[in-house]
């Protein structure tokens, strides 16, 4: 009873620790661009009117925006309106709150770096298990393992544009950048983009793990037992990288966003990343911030899933006496 | 890895910077001139690397750009290991709280999306300048050498050196600096490497999706041209690809002869 009881209390202080840091995570990206965009030399209303505006217009947009009022005030409006989901209206877009535009371009995100978390684990634990398991030559094997670190230190912003080139304008099996009926040929191919160096990062950890694990008592017992190979390593040796793979895919989180931004803007996807350009471009305040803020909430909440999956899939790390 | 081997590694960089000198000391106008009539032609005799949209001179531009993305990462790369090391000796040092709670922020910091951090502080400036980029990054820069700093100071601070400077009577400030930073440096400056690699990427992305510097001399630059003219003209997206490419393996291999 009393043991319960610590355990609850444990795993409720856990869970405390865990939003906080998120609130902290948003929290700070929040701030950054509200005080960046207020507190560094340049006054934001001649930012979204230009140089040649008049005192009277610039009069009026900072009063539409608050930059007239206290900073302080300023920032406890934000925070009320980030906490209530609601930033006013968009600048350029008068009539359409900044928070719908926002919520729509998160879709089209989200679903982009699903699919690429999606392509990229699969692929990488292919990757991994071909090059740890007994089935290739030794040789290839190595081969494999070279080409996951090659891989995972190519730059994507260089890659994908050569890949998009070659399948894309020379070999014509995935639509051009920019094409409107893409559909999901479109979206898959910009997640598999998106997917390369996350799944040769998964394909590398998940390889090292199998390593580790290969010579473990539990492996040679299955064997022992008349378990084939396909057997062994795919449903006895998989589950054990699982953990160190959920670990992988969350601290790359952060990357992928930011491979998001360039492939949706390389190939005009609508999203959070081209969201966050064209309110830059357009100067788009309320909606700049709201988009910042979504970005910085769908890593946390990706990174709490990443959590939440590993500590299901692995009882050492659930919260418990220990 | 033997001497001679380590300053192979070297061969990459040199080779990398002492082309782009040659190409941007070659070219017979400023980087970034346009001349429309001559609009994305091909590699020629006369320009070597073809030229891009509106007619730049792509062999001046991408020289230009290479040389100062190499420079600014390897500033950004050092300032990162400057305030980076001493942070997670000293932590390490310290031990409890404070040794918790930077290892907890280096761990934040590295799954961060940095690049929407840099998005959003470089929103508030006009035009962003090389400056203001690498002021940017180097806001992230330190956590990985803090990191790898923290670890190493883990063990060194348990070593019999440390315990007998401890008897001595030696501050912490004194034991930091003589014994710990001294036994950290080689091991630390692994990630130099890896942290340039990185900025020369991420600064290609950031001027491939218009945050560039304004002047237009970037690499993210010509490959956003590259992709505009993928079918017109694809060498301008190879070769913005093969320069971003160059100068990050170049820089990785170059961190490998630091170790």
């Amino acid at each position: 009873m009393h043991r319960a009881a610590t355990e609850v209390g444990r795993a409720a202080r856990l869970a405390l620790a865990r939003t906080l840091e998120s609130l902290a995570v948003v929290g700070a990206l929040a701030s950054v661009v509200f005080f960046a965009l207020r507190l560094l030399p340049g006054d934001p209303a001649r930012l979204v009117l230009g140089d040649e505006a008049s005192e009277g217009d610039l009069a009026r947009v900072r009063r539409a925006l608050h930059l007239d009022e206290p900073i302080l005030v300023q920032y406890a409006r934000f925070l009320r309106g980030i906490a209530s989901a609601d930033l006013g209206d968009s600048f350029r877009r008068p009539g359409t709150p900044a928070m719908a535009r926002v919520g729509e371009a998160l879709l089209p995100t989200a679903q982009l770096a699903g699919v690429a978390v999606a392509m990229g684990a699969v692929a990488g634990l292919a990757a991994a298990v071909a090059a740890s398991g007994p089935w290739l030559a030794p040789r290839t094997r190595v081969w494999i393992e070279r080409a996951l670190m090659a891989v995972a230190a190519a730059p994507l912003v260089a890659v994908a544009p050569v890949l998009t080139w070659a399948l894309a304008a020379r070999a014509r099996i995935v639509p051009l950048p920019g094409d409107p009926d893409a559909g999901p040929a479109g979206l898959l191919f910009a997640g598999a983009l998106l997917a390369f160096p996350l799944g040769a990062h998964v394909g590398r950890i998940a390889r090292q793990a199998l390593v580790e694990v290969s010579e473990a008592p539990f492996l040679r017992v299955a064997t022992a037992k008349g378990a084939g190979p396909a057997r062994v390593w795919l449903l006895h040796a998989l589950p054990v990288v699982a953990g160190p793979v959920v670990t992988i895919v969350a601290t790359q989180l952060g990357a992928l966003l930011g491979g998001a931004v360039v492939i949706e803007r390389m190939f005009e996807r609508r999203g959070l990343g081209t969201l966050i350009l064209e309110a830059y471009a357009s100067r788009d305040l309320p909606v700049l911030e709201g988009a910042v803020v979504a970005a910085g909430l769908l890593f946390v909440v990706a990174q709490t899933l990443g959590a939440a999956i590993e500590a299901t899939l692995d009882p050492r790390t659930r919260a418990g006496p220990s | 890895m033997t001497a001679r081997r380590r300053a192979l590694e070297l061969v990459p960089l040199g080779l990398v910077v002492a082309l782009s000198l040659l190409g941007a000391s070659m070219a017979s106008e400023p980087a970034g001139r346009l001349a429309p009539a001559r609009a994305w032609c091909a590699p020629s005799a006369e320009r070597l690397l073809g030229c891009g949209e509106a007619g730049v001179d792509l062999t001046s531009l991408v020289c230009t750009a290479e040389l100062r993305a190499v420079v600014l990462a390897v500033i950004v790369a050092l300032v990162g290991f400057l305030v980076g090391t001493p942070l997670g000796a000293a932590a390490a040092l310290a031990r409890g709280r404070v040794e918790q709670a930077v290892a907890r922020a280096c761990d934040l910091v590295q799954a961060f999306p940095t690049f929407i951090l840099a998005l959003a502080v470089l929103s508030a400036v006009r035009a962003p300048s090389r400056v203001h980029i690498g002021a940017v990054f180097a806001l992230t820069a330190w956590a990985p050498f803090a990191r790898l700093a923290l670890a190493q100071t883990r063990v060194l601070r348990s070593a019999a050196f440390v315990e007998a400077a401890v008897a001595l009577g030696r501050g912490r400030s004194g034991i930091l600096a003589h014994h710990i930073l001294p036994n950290l440096l080689g091991v630390v400056a692994v990630q130099l490497g890896s942290t340039a690699a990185a900025v020369v990427v991420s600064e290609a992305a950031l001027g491939f999706v218009g945050f560039g510097p304004r002047d237009g001399v970037s690499l993210g630059g010509v490959l956003d041209q590259g992709v505009v003219a993928m079918l017109r003209a694809p060498h301008v997206l190879i070769v913005g690809a093969a320069a971003v490419f160059a100068a990050s393996a170049a820089l990785l291999a170059a961190g490998r002869a630091v170790r």
